[in-house]
């Protein structure tokens, strides 16, 4: 089309009226819009982005002429190519990261530019650091002018800008996904120090809404739910800086209610008394708050860590113990029946846990093991101190189950040590000719609970089979016809009442389980993910695993040596307190409420995200808010301790602020803990449906109330820029395992995918419901090298098949899987390259490993692999599949249901989606609307 | 005093005490709001009443319907059949688990039956009342 979009400076698109008959221009960043064209704008016209970008084909691996061209398709048609048929044409904004980011100089202009986000500390949430312009919609020269105005924010009036953007005309952008959440403003004076870890880091604790609402109206006007994202206890990756212990157990609290103290309490009286940020009492400052009590003098009192930090650790005293800390127990209970035998997961176990004996923390030598045998009996073994030489006694009797013997059951760690490490090599090969079939999980349970009652700790189970006999036992309800209907979500329950009422027995006894699944058939995941649910341990499910295939040993002896290293926190309890008005409503995640708002955790793996809805129950009148979470906790080393994550934020009584203050990942993470939530207590269709009408219900509130066209027709779908991805995140969630519209998912793949999206923290959480997606075959020359914050990595396309071309080599991954898509047409050259096989024809699908060749392509994509692997907390470790564009259809249509931009079945492509959006939200000026209101939130 | 009169003075006393078990249920749940009680004992001891207080009402019912009072069944078999359905589908007893997301509905479901047992109460009082005026004339 003659448009004049190809005259417009960059930043602008043109866009047809059709009511009107002219063109209507529209600045996509801000989203003003206005009849007459722009004029390029002094602020615009230095543009070295406009001229086109640098050619790659000098950097490029030097392929013969002809295949170069099929290699790498013609020209940089990549950038050229429109991302959405539909929409407008958008002259600039690819520009930026694929090709326009090569030029060197460009390159590092990206990497200087000031992090916009805690001043000197960019910790990136999503890594891939080097590949994070802030602004991805701005030309790199606007950079500047952007920080400046940036500057002029801060300095002077304080608060967030409101930028609306179209959703019709602007495509999703994944890098959006990889900023920080928007900037908290706090006002002056409000913190008493100066560092920039007064606050605790979106990775700690986050709140979908970066300015709180003062009324709850107010709130309701917006819609956007309100909650807080929260992994307090979250690992560290080598660089990042350690949470501060305040070592001297002198903990100021409030004394009504019972805060910590922290960076935004105000001194009073000359520093004698400080008045508490939630309840505004004055509180003395304990005497010994100014002594430095291992120099034994006069300390200084503003260099403490809990007046600087936002996430501190206390040391506490005995007022904090009901008895003293209890050192680490772990229980192995290892099904040893002949499915378990025959798919090698007994040897893999027992081989992992006798090498990661070393990694178990047991710092102080108290760590007590145990390991139970069980198939449809139980076997113990004694682990004498000192021998060498263990014996296993057979308790047949199941049904009333009990210790056969009152010591060397449970033994410490270190004494038993040689008799432990001869047992793990024997006990695969003693059970080798093992043919019962049957468990008896149940019986074992108990029995590890009776062995363990007495101290508490961590119950780990091993099972590749349902449990058949005594107490838990299941029936397989599975059944394929149920699949896809409304009896559906009675599948996703608890099929036995025993694993919720033994989960609180445990939790009593400060006892935590932790499930790896391995069965071949069903296996009930969501009757037996009760247990890690209630008692906040975790599940992992290896479906059909199969040890003789090497990836999948690679993969569970990977993620099982990583839960054994992991430092866990013991008899955990967490509370959440926030400022006056606002009340704790409900919360979601691995744990048992064990009071209104105290949340009973017998041990804390490191990386689960829990969420809290917070409700405002009258005006707030303060003009900030304090959010803090406690921890007490004993660690693994035998110290109990306070873990306290403090959160301040604004409060605003301005529905803009309180739209461009909206966190779409937090929002995002919420959204999946309530929909899971829901899909369990109602229908998995009530919960897609509710997910759906929240979001048309904030695109409805943000219509009405911040748009000029109010109530009624519009030709434009409008949304704040910093909410710009939460249609497209709402929509992976939809077309999630978990929740998604299907009769062929079977039972336990959704009940895992379930407990994946309630567990897993944001930064694990989004790519889960939003994966990655990158080109291989043609990624600018020092991707896959080492840059300066790691591996570079290729940067992300929009989720759509149409981006898929025939000669291409893929990856998208979700981190669970990785899928490294292969087209049809690729050139030998790129398969010898990669897969070290002379051709696409004799290439296989599947799992697999990639051969460490040694070309450079090859290091690039291994590197990009391991990355990938490597980059995110916790301690899942994707598998690998090759697929083949003509390959096998499930695991192709398993690849391609990653990209959710697309249609697939009766799922709605993106356009699809927002056109629905958009049609709901012109017909919802109807007050019939307010009726979901209450249904969903 | 027929048999008319009996019967409405045993409802009477039933429904009385009906009423005292819906009212502690009450004072329980609200004694867990205000963390009195932990949600694991709430439920244990709740859930001892949940059986007694749905078989004393089915039997109320069922004897309403043999000795032909139909109004006064009809009035109780909503309730009896909610009952049933709950007993059924195996979720009549009280999840300590999900105590804290399920308490409003369970507020509201005591809330309703506490009103009923009431109104019942006073209703099976006149026709005792009732039964008694037409007997001695």
């Amino acid at each position: 089309m003659a448009s004049p979009a190809q005259q417009l400076p960059p930043g602008w698109t043109a866009e047809w009226d059709a009511t009107h008959q002219r063109y209507l221009f529209i600045e996509t960043h801000t989203g003003h819009t206005q009849w007459e064209p722009p004029a390029a704008g002094p602020e615009l016209s230095p543009q070295p982005s406009v001229s086109p970008p640098p050619s790659h084909h000098a950097k490029r691996r030097q392929y013969a002429a002809g295949q170069t061209q099929a290699y790498y398709g013609v020209g940089d048609s990549l950038a050229a190519v429109p991302q959405y048929s539909a929409a407008a044409p958008q002259p600039q904004p690819t520009q930026l990261f694929t090709p326009g980011l090569a030029a060197d100089g460009q390159f590092q202009q990206q990497q200087q530019q000031p992090p916009p986000y805690y001043g000197g500390h960019a910790e990136p949430e999503y890594i891939n650091a080097p590949q994070q312009p802030v602004y991805p919609v701005q030309p790199p020269s606007q950079m500047g002018v952007l920080a400046d105005q940036f500057g002029q924010m801060t300095m002077g009036h304080k608060g967030l800008r409101l930028f609306t953007t179209n959703l019709l005309t602007s495509p999703p952008e994944p890098l959006e996904l990889r900023q920080p959440p928007p900037e908290i403003f706090l006002p002056p004076n409000s913190c008493l120090s100066q560092s920039p870890y007064a606050n605790a880091d979106a990775s700690y604790q986050r709140c979908t809404l970066n300015a709180i609402p003062t009324t709850n109206s107010l709130l309701n006007k917006s819609k956007i739910p309100l909650g807080l994202v929260l992994t307090p206890y979250r690992s560290l990756k080598e660089g990042e800086e350690e949470v501060p212990v305040v070592t001297d157990t002198v903990i100021a609290r409030c004394r009504r209610c019972r805060t910590y103290i922290n960076p935004y309490v105000q001194f009073i009286d000359g520093g004698n008394r400080w008045r508490c940020c939630m309840c505004s009492l004055s509180n003395e400052v304990p005497q010994l708050f100014d002594w430095d009590q291992v120099r034994n003098q006069p300390g200084d009192r503003w260099a403490r860590a809990e007046l600087n930090h936002g996430v501190v650790e206390f040391v506490a005293p005995t007022e904090y113990m009901v008895r003293p800390p209890q050192p680490a127990v772990y229980i192995f209970l290892i099904d040893v029946s002949h499915s378990a035998i025959q798919s090698g997961m007994v040897a893999t176990a027992t081989r992992t846990i006798l090498e990661n004996l070393d990694r178990i923390p047991d710092e102080n030598g108290r760590t007590k093991v145990s390991i139970i045998a069980f198939d449809t009996s139980l076997y113990f073994f004694t682990l004498p101190s000192g021998g060498a030489e263990s014996s296993m006694l057979v308790v047949s009797d199941i049904d009333d189950v009990f210790l056969p013997k009152p010591t060397d059951l449970l033994v410490n760690l270190q004494e038993a040590r040689p008799a432990l490490e001869t047992l793990l090599g024997r006990l695969s090969d003693m059970f080798q000719d093992n043919h019962t079939v049957g468990s008896a999980l149940g019986p074992a349970l108990q029995a590890g609970f009776q062995m363990m009652a007495p101290i508490g700790g961590k119950i780990m189970v091993l099972t590749a089979s349902l449990p058949s006999i005594g107490v838990g036992a299941l029936k397989n309800r599975e059944d394929p016809k149920v699949l896809g209907t409304p009896k559906e979500s009675g599948l996703l329950q608890a099929a036995s009442p025993f694993y919720k009422t033994f989960a609180i027995e445990c939790s009593r006894a400060q006892v935590s389980v932790d499930m790896f699944l391995f069965s071949p058939g069903y296996q009930d995941v969501a009757t037996l993910a009760c247990l890690p649910h209630y008692t906040a341990g975790q599940t992992f499910f290896y479906p059909a695993f199969n040890a003789s295939r090497t990836e999948d040993a690679i993969k569970f002896a990977h993620e099982f040596g990583k839960v054994l290293a992991m430092p866990i926190m013991l008899e955990a309890v967490m509370r959440v307190r926030a400022s006056k008005n606002l009340r704790m409503s409900s919360f979601h995640g691995n744990f048992f409420v064990r009071s209104t708002d105290l949340l009973a955790m017998p041990a804390v793996p490191q990386d689960l995200s829990y969420a809290i809805e917070v409700q405002i129950e009258d005006t707030i009148t303060a003009p900030f808010v304090v959010f803090q979470t406690a921890v007490l906790h004993t660690t693994c080393y035998g110290e109990r301790r306070i873990r306290v994550v403090t959160t301040a934020l604004p409060t605003t009584s301005n529905l803009s602020e309180v739209f461009a203050s909206a966190d779409q990942v937090a929002i995002a993470t919420l959204l999946a803990n309530k929909a899971v939530e829901r899909s369990i207590t109602h229908r998995l269709e009530d919960s897609r449906d509710a997910l759906f009408n929240k979001m048309v219900e904030v695109l409805t509130a943000y219509k009405a109330s911040m748009t000029a066209a109010g109530a009624g027709a519009s030709a434009q779908l409008a949304i704040s820029e910093n909410l710009k991805m939460l249609p497209v995140l709402v929509l992976g969630l939809l077309k999630n395992v978990g929740i998604r519209q299907s009769a062929q998912i079977p039972p336990d793949l959704r009940a895992y995918a379930q407990a994946l999206l309630t567990s897993l923290p944001s930064q694990i959480l989004i790519p889960y419901v939003y994966p990655n997606f990158y080109s291989l075959h043609n990624m600018p020359p020092e991707c896959g090298t080492v840059g300066e914050h790691g591996i570079i990595m290729p940067p992300p396309l929009p989720l759509t098949s149409e981006r898929l071309e025939r000669h291409g080599l893929y990856v998208i991954e979700d981190g669970q899987t990785i899928f490294l898509w292969i087209g049809r047409d690729a050139v030998p050259q790129l398969v010898m390259d990669v897969f070290n096989l002379p051709s696409y024809e004799v290439l296989r699908g599947g799992k697999t490993t990639l051969p460490v060749l040694d070309n450079p392509f090859s290091q690039r994509v291994t590197a990009i692999i391991q990355k990938t692997r490597e980059m995110r907390r916790g301690v899942y470790y994707p598998h690998l599949y090759i697929v083949k564009e003509d390959g096998e259809p499930p695991l192709r249509l398993w690849a391609l249901s990653c990209l959710i931009q697309d249609r697939a079945d009766v799922l709605p492509s993106y356009q699809q989606f927002i056109s629905q959006l958009k049609d709901k939200v012109s017909v919802n000026s109807m007050p019939s609307f307010a009726i979901f209101n209450w249904m969903f939130m | 005093m027929g048999y008319a009169g009996w019967l409405f003075l045993f409802a009477v006393l039933m429904a009385a005490g009906l009423l005292f078990t819906a009212v502690f249920f009450m004072i329980m749940f609200s004694d867990l709001e205000s963390d009195y009680i932990n949600p694991v004992d709430l439920c244990n001891k709740l859930n001892q009443f949940v059986l007694p207080e749905h078989t004393a009402h089915a039997f109320l019912t069922v004897l309403f319907l043999i000795s032909g009072q139909f109004i006064a069944f009809l009035l109780n078999a909503p309730l009896l059949a909610f009952n049933v359905r709950k007993i059924m589908n195996q979720n009549h007893v009280y999840d300590a688990t999900e105590i804290f997301r399920t308490l409003e509905p369970h507020k509201k479901e005591i809330f309703i039956k506490l009103g009923f047992y009431l109104l019942s109460f006073f209703y099976y009082l006149y026709r005792m009342i009732l039964a008694l005026v037409q007997e001695s004339p």
